[in-house]
Formats: C-alpha cells, structure tokens, sequence
C-alpha cells in the first residue's frame, strides 16, 4: 500500500513540482490549492502526510496544521511546512501549532524526498 | 524542470497582475491591513517560485519588497507614496525578467539597476540594514571530524506525539550516524492504569561511534529540538563496540550506565586502523535510512481519490486543436445531413439528426471553453488609468462592470489595443480638468465607466465618461475642411459623430503624449471590424460621452444566410440580416440612384449580380432583397434565392483574394463545395461611401 501525502500549496508551479517529485517516487498524492482546499480532504479516508505552504490565502499553513490537529483521526500524523528562509518566526509559529518538520524553499527535489522517507518511514 | 518553469512563466505572469491589482488597491486605501497581507502574500508566492525555477533576479527584488512591507505589515512603516511608485515599477520590471531571467539585457540592466537603488533609498530611510545586503545561502561547511563515542541522552516531551513526530524514527536516524545502541528508558511509564496511550514516556541513553560533528548530530533534532531534552557528550576517541569485551546488560540497567561507561572510557583502545572505522561508519551511515523504507517505495495500485479541481489548465494551442476538429465536424456532419436528405433512409436519419444534435451541443462546449472573462483586460487599465491620472494632473475614478463577461481569447487579445485607444482619449480628451468640473458643477473626480453585457449572441463593451462630451459642430468644421463632407451635406448627430472614425479627423486642441495625435481612431473602427464587430459613438455636451463596441461571442463559426447567385453560393452572417424582401427584378434595373423604397423608407441598395458581372440573361423574374444592418445603417443587398439558414465554419480567403471588397472568408457546403462569405461591413461602408459621395 503505497503512502498518500496531501499537499496544499496555492502556487500551481510548486503544486506540480511537489506532486510529481512524489509521485515518480511512488506516492499517492492529493492536491489542495489552499488551507480551506486541504482540510475538506480530512473526512476519513487515510493520509499519511501533509505537506503544507506557509503563506495561502483563506487559510496558511498554520491554520491547516491546528485544523489537522483537532480532528481525532489526523491528531498525530505528520506535517511538514514548505517554507522560505525569511519566515523563521512562522516557523516557531507553526511548530508551536503542532508542525512536525519543514523543508526550506526553495529546495532540490532529492531533499524533499529525502524529509518525506524520514517521516514516513 | 523546464516544463515546471513554464508553467512557474504562466503562473507568475497572473500573480505579477494580481499584484499590480492589489497595489492599486492599497494606493486607494493605505491603511487597509488585509491589502498590505495580500500584498506580501502574492510577493511571496511569486519570491517562493522564482527560487525554485531559477529566477534568482526576480527572487532577489521580491526579496527586498517583501522586507520593505513586512515592515509595513507589523506597523513600524506607513504605506507612502514612495514605495508605492517603486513598487510599482519593480512589478513592471520583474515581468521583463520573467523573460530576461539573467537580467542580460542592456535595457533590463539599467532598470535592475536603477529599481535596485530606488529600494535602497528606500531601505536606508527606514534604516535596515538586512534588506538589499548580498544574501548568501546559508550552507554549512563540513569541516572535517575525528570519529568519537558520543553519549546522547533523548527524552522527548511526553506531548511530542501531538507534533506528529514518532521519537523512534530520531533514535534510528541517531543510530544511523554510526556504530552505536540505544538503550530505552522505561522509568517513566507510569502504572497501566494511568498510562496515556497519547503521551509518550519513554526517553533513550544512546552511544553511537561516529565521524559526525556535535553540530550535526544535534540537526537530527532539528524539528523537535524545543520539545525534548537532549544531552550530547563526547565520551572518548575511540569505539568501544569494537571491544567485544564490553557488557551491555550493564548498559542496559540505567542504574549501572553512567559508571560502566566511564570503566568502559578509561580502559586503552585496541590499535584499530582509523580508516576502517570511518569507513565503516560512513557506510552504516548511508544505510541506516533506506533499509526501512521498502514499503514506501511498493508501488501498489494507486490510491484511488481524485478530488474535482475547479479549474486546469489547457495550452491554448490544443484549444485551438479542439476547435478546428470541431470544425472539421460540422463540415463533415453537414454532408452527412445533406447525405440523409438525399437518400431517404429511417435509420440514417436518425443517426444524422443525431449526430446534428450532439456536434451542435459540442460546439458550444468546445466554444464556451475558448472563451475567457473580458476582466483579464479590464484589469489591465486600472494601471493605466492610475498612470495617466498622475500625468494629466486629473483625479480618475475607474468603474469597471460586468468583468465577468467571457469572450473568445482572441477577440480579448485583438482589444486590447482599440479598447486602450478609447481609453485614453476619454481620460485625455473627454475628462476635464479639476477646475472645468468645479466650475461647471460637476464632481471633482472623473469616473471612467468600462462595462461588458451579452446581448444575443454579441457581447457589449462601453466607454462612458462623464466628460465634457463631443462638440458636433467642432466636428463637422473639421470634417468640412478635411473634404470628408460637403458644406451643405444635411447629417444627423449619430451621422455626424461617426465622423470621429473617419481616417485623418481630429479635434484635440492640444496634442498630448497620452492620447497621441488623435489619428487611430479609424484605426480603432478597423480593428474592431476585423472582428466582425461594429462600433458606436454617443455624446452629449457637457454631460459626457459612451462609445461602443459590439461583438460576436466568437470568430470561427457563424450562424449565417446561405444565398445564391447563378451557381454561386454565399454565405451572409445571420446576425446582422434584418428583413428579407422579395421584388420584381425590373423594379431595381429601372432605379438610378441605387435606392429602394421598403416597408417605405428608402434603402440603398447593391444588386449583385451588377457587382459580380452575373450574366444578365439568366436574371430571375422575382430577385430577394436582404436587409442587413450596422452602425445604424442600411442596405439591401440582392440576390437570386435565398436557400436557408446554414451553420458556416469560417475558413480564411488565400492572401490574392485578401485584399478584396466584398469576401471575409468561405465555408465548406455539405456536399463540398465552397460558398463565399460576404463581408457585410464593407459592403455597407461602401455603399454609404459612394451615397455620401453622390449626394
């Protein structure tokens, strides 16, 4: 059973990015284009991973990861942040919400892949 | 990669004009919070890109914005003018680098530059330092170890469960640094029926011989390093694994630890070679993390949730793909009808009418997918607007309705320009200035109205001001002494206002840099007739002008006429047909002046079979008359027989019939033959022309 990975990111590019980098390497992946987007992924069916943007309209990345937070079934499984060098306090801001990693924008597509296999392990 | 940049290319260009639009906005209203957020947020998608698809200069300018109004964000600077401007400009400039990632261009060059200390003035006003400064990727140097045995102590939080981060994927990644064990701690687990399934109580003592720096062993926790205690101490120099001497249930008891490891550090190492143990721990090192991640890497049957996205996007070009096979279609499917009719046959004809049905049904959605919300234009003079209230000295209030109104992407293309034209000469020309609007009573602002409705199968686009409006008289002077009219010609107002689309007519006074010479607008009524659209122009002085451009939703088939001359079949654009009439063919050879008296009002009219040379001996006895109409006028056009409604593709004449009076384009007929569009426009305009001419 191959690992489904939910990504909310509102940049198109990076979606495409990110999904293909997962899926050439096996992954499952669902694709949100906002916090909203990516919580209405949280009805029941299984995720193993969330890979969030920080900075969305609607809902950021924080906000995904406190909404992940409060349902029952998503309580622990991972989130990671997309973010760039210049948000350290977000960062703090988001581990504080119940972030699990981040990964560093912009990043090499084996790093990410490399972030995912840790946590997923 | 290079797909993902076009795509980041595609992206970038709407978040650059989003942008745009939002600083608008923020110009408007500086104090608004939530602009100033949408601001950053929009910079910082575009910055988040721009890293990832190699577009270091557009990165690095976004960077320094996004300083600038982070500032702005938390309060401790205002929205000013200046930052604004540069803001601005710096939008202008990240498009040209879209285009230009190097920056290579002299001219981009230069803007880099000049944008670039524009911030730094900026920056320095406010005092940050950070701001422009070089960034440099921060990467750490690997400077180069002694291998030691660390002692790691690793007691996570007891809630570290609730940051989705399984403690034992740290032990691992620990272990995985070299040769060494752990050693769990279960001294904490409370009794069974106090145990919280959610919390985590168990910590770890680890040993681990490694060549890794502290520093870098100390990056494993890089996520969680705020919700654990964690002790790394450097024990001795040497690995005591190595040792097979060693106990480890004296490790294993935690009462026993700390003292057998300083027995254990005390005694002297074995002479071991120190390049087998760096390879060896190099080796563990690269392995530790991939053993466990087989099942990661089974590709199973792919999940199946596929979420309905709102929106994707299509290259343009397989639109225009789609389109031209559904054209093909409906050429195809016409003969097929044509086919039925001929050879009466229940089935075929079920089929066909069919198949009518559903081409008819896919032409629509294969159109409506063509078509885009004329917004994407309209949204573009909002900074032209701004600008040019800046230049003129004029306060201008922009309105823009019904953006929502989708038209064919090629006819919003091919507008850009004329609707811009009018644009400008309605802030140039038809606005007046402050003082003028005070004295005349009016408000101080000028409002520029742009908005778009369907009606029919055309869409409406109008340019209302509230201007000084047209002065006829002015008008008429002019065209006088152009010679486009004659002194005693009697024409009425929408007569006399359509002069402004006469070639080499203008009235400005003034000739200014924003609205040019005032040539162009004859040039703007061609454009838009290209288009097979008509435009309009009203005005009243004083109280303001609205011009007009009418359009078909789309350009590449038409529902049309189908006529005939002789053995010739042409094709007429439904839309514009007003009435068809039938009359004695000797009544119009009897007729000098080209005019025909109907439902009694005289039209002029074109015979033609006079226009085509047509043989006069085959004339039929009873000719038909088809009115068709535009900008307001009337002529009769006189043909043979009239056959019937007809689903026409548009196809393009070759370049030797380009230049032509009377044909736009041709279609292919169900049974394969060609029937000729009539330019409908041109065929008025030219019979006006030579009317006006001869009066």
């Amino acid at each position: 059973m191959n690992k489904t990975i939910l990504i909310a990111d509102d940049s198109e590019s990076i979606r495409q990015l990110v999904s293909a980098t997962l899926e050439s390497s096996g992954y499952s992946v669902l694709v949100s284009v906002d916090g909203e987007d990516a919580l209405t992924y949280l009805d029941g069916s299984i995720i193993d991973l969330v890979i969030t943007d920080l900075n969305m309209p609607k809902l950021d990345g924080i906000g995904v990861v406190k909404g992940i937070r409060e349902k029952e079934q998503y309580k622990f499984i991972p989130v990671l942040m997309l973010t760039t060098e210049s948000q350290a306090s977000k960062k703090e801001a988001a581990k504080k919400a119940g972030a699990t990693g981040w990964i560093v924008k912009p990043f090499v597509e084996d790093k990410l892949l490399a972030v995912v296999k840790k946590v997923l392990r | 990669m290079d797909s993902y940049q076009e795509h980041y290319l595609i992206e970038a260009t709407e978040l650059i004009s989003n942008l745009e639009n939002a600083l608008l906005v923020l110009e408007k209203t500086p104090d608004d919070k939530s602009q100033v957020e949408e601001v950053f947020r929009i910079m910082h998608t575009l910055k988040g890109g721009a890293g990832m698809f190699g577009f270091q200069k557009i990165e690095e300018l976004t960077h320094y914005l996004e300083n600038i109004y982070d500032l702005i964000r938390d309060n401790k600077l205002a929205t000013t003018a200046q930052i604004l401007d540069v803001t601005l400009s710096t939008v202008d400039h990240l498009t040209a680098l879209l285009y230009d990632a190097e920056c290579k261009e002299e001219i981009n060059k230069e803007n880099h530059a000049r944008i670039k200390n524009e911030i730094d003035i900026i920056v320095k006003a406010i005092g940050i330092t950070e701001a422009t400064a070089e960034r440099t990727h921060s990467q750490k140097e690997v400077v180069s170890n002694a291998s030691a045995l660390y002692h790691i102590v690793f007691k996570p939080n007891k809630e570290i469960f609730a940051n989705g981060t399984n403690p034992l994927f740290i032990v691992e990644d620990l272990l995985a640094l070299g040769d060494g064990r752990a050693f769990a701690r279960t001294t904490r687990i409370p009794p069974f029926d106090k145990i919280n399934p959610e919390k985590c109580f168990v910590y770890w003592d680890l040993l681990i011989f490694t060549g890794t720096p502290v520093e870098e062993i100390k990056d494993v926790f890089i996520f969680i390093e705020d919700q654990c205690e964690i002790a790394v101490n450097k024990v001795c120099a040497f690995n005591i694994f190595e040792n097979n001497q060693i106990d480890l249930k004296l490790f294993e008891n935690p009462k026993t630890f700390n003292s057998y490891l300083v027995e254990i550090a005390s005694r002297a190492p074995k002479k071991k070679t120190e390049d087998h143990i760096n390879k060896k721990s190099e080796l563990s090192g690269n392995t530790g993390v991939v053993a466990s991640t087989d099942d990661d890497l089974d590709m199973g049957n792919p999940k199946e949730r596929i979420k309905n996205i709102s929106s994707i996007r299509v290259a343009s070009d397989k639109l225009d793909d789609l389109m031209n096979l559904v054209s093909e279609l409906v050429t195809t499917q016409a003969g097929l009808s044509l086919y039925s009719e001929q050879n009466p046959d229940r089935r075929l004809e079920v089929f066909s009418e069919n198949i009518e049905k559903l081409t008819r049904q896919l032409r629509d959605t294969a159109f409506s997918m063509t078509l885009i919300p004329i917004n994407h234009l309209f949204q573009r003079f909002k900074r032209l607007v701004r600008d040019v209230s800046l230049q003129l000295n004029k306060e201008i209030d922009l309105v823009i309705k019904g953006g929502e109104t989708e038209l064919d992407k090629t006819i919003i293309e091919a507008l850009a320009d004329p609707l811009m034209h009018i644009l400008r000469n309605s802030l140039d020309h038809g606005l007046e200035h402050e003082d003028e609007r005070i004295s005349a009573g009016k408000n101080k602002t000028g409002t520029v109205t742009i908005s778009a409705y369907y009606s029919g199968a055309n869409v409406h686009i109008q340019i209302k001001d509230d201007g000084k409006g047209i002065d006829q008289e002015k008008i008429r002077a002019k065209a006088i002494e152009k010679g486009l009219i004659g002194k005693h010609d009697k024409l009425n107002k929408a007569e006399i206002l359509d002069l402004i689309f006469a070639p080499g007519l203008s009235t400005a006074a003034q000739i200014t840099d924003v609205s040019g010479r005032g040539v162009g607008m004859d040039v703007v009524r061609k454009n838009v007739t290209n288009l097979r659209g008509e435009i309009l122009v009203d005005s009243e002085v004083g109280k303001g002008s609205v011009v007009e451009i009418i359009l078909p939703l789309t350009l590449s088939i038409i529902d049309g006429l189908l006529v005939q001359l002789e053995h010739t079949k042409y094709v007429i654009p439904l839309e514009v047909v007003e009435k068809c009439h039938e009359l004695n063919a000797g009544e119009l050879q009897e007729n000098i002046n080209q005019l025909v008296t109907l439902d009694g009002k005289q039209v002029p009219f074109l015979d033609l079979r006079e226009a085509f040379d047509a043989d006069k001996n085959t004339a039929p006895e009873l000719t038909q008359i088809i009115v068709v109409h535009k900008n307001h006028k009337r002529v009769g056009i006189c043909v043979d027989t009239i056959i019937g409604e007809y689903q026409a593709v548009l196809k393009p004449v070759g370049k030797y019939y380009r230049n032509q009076e009377f044909i736009s384009g041709a279609t292919i007929l169900g049974d394969g033959t060609i029937a000729l569009v009539l330019d409908t426009n041109k065929i008025i305009e030219q019979s006006i022309g030579q009317k006006i001419v001869a009066l």
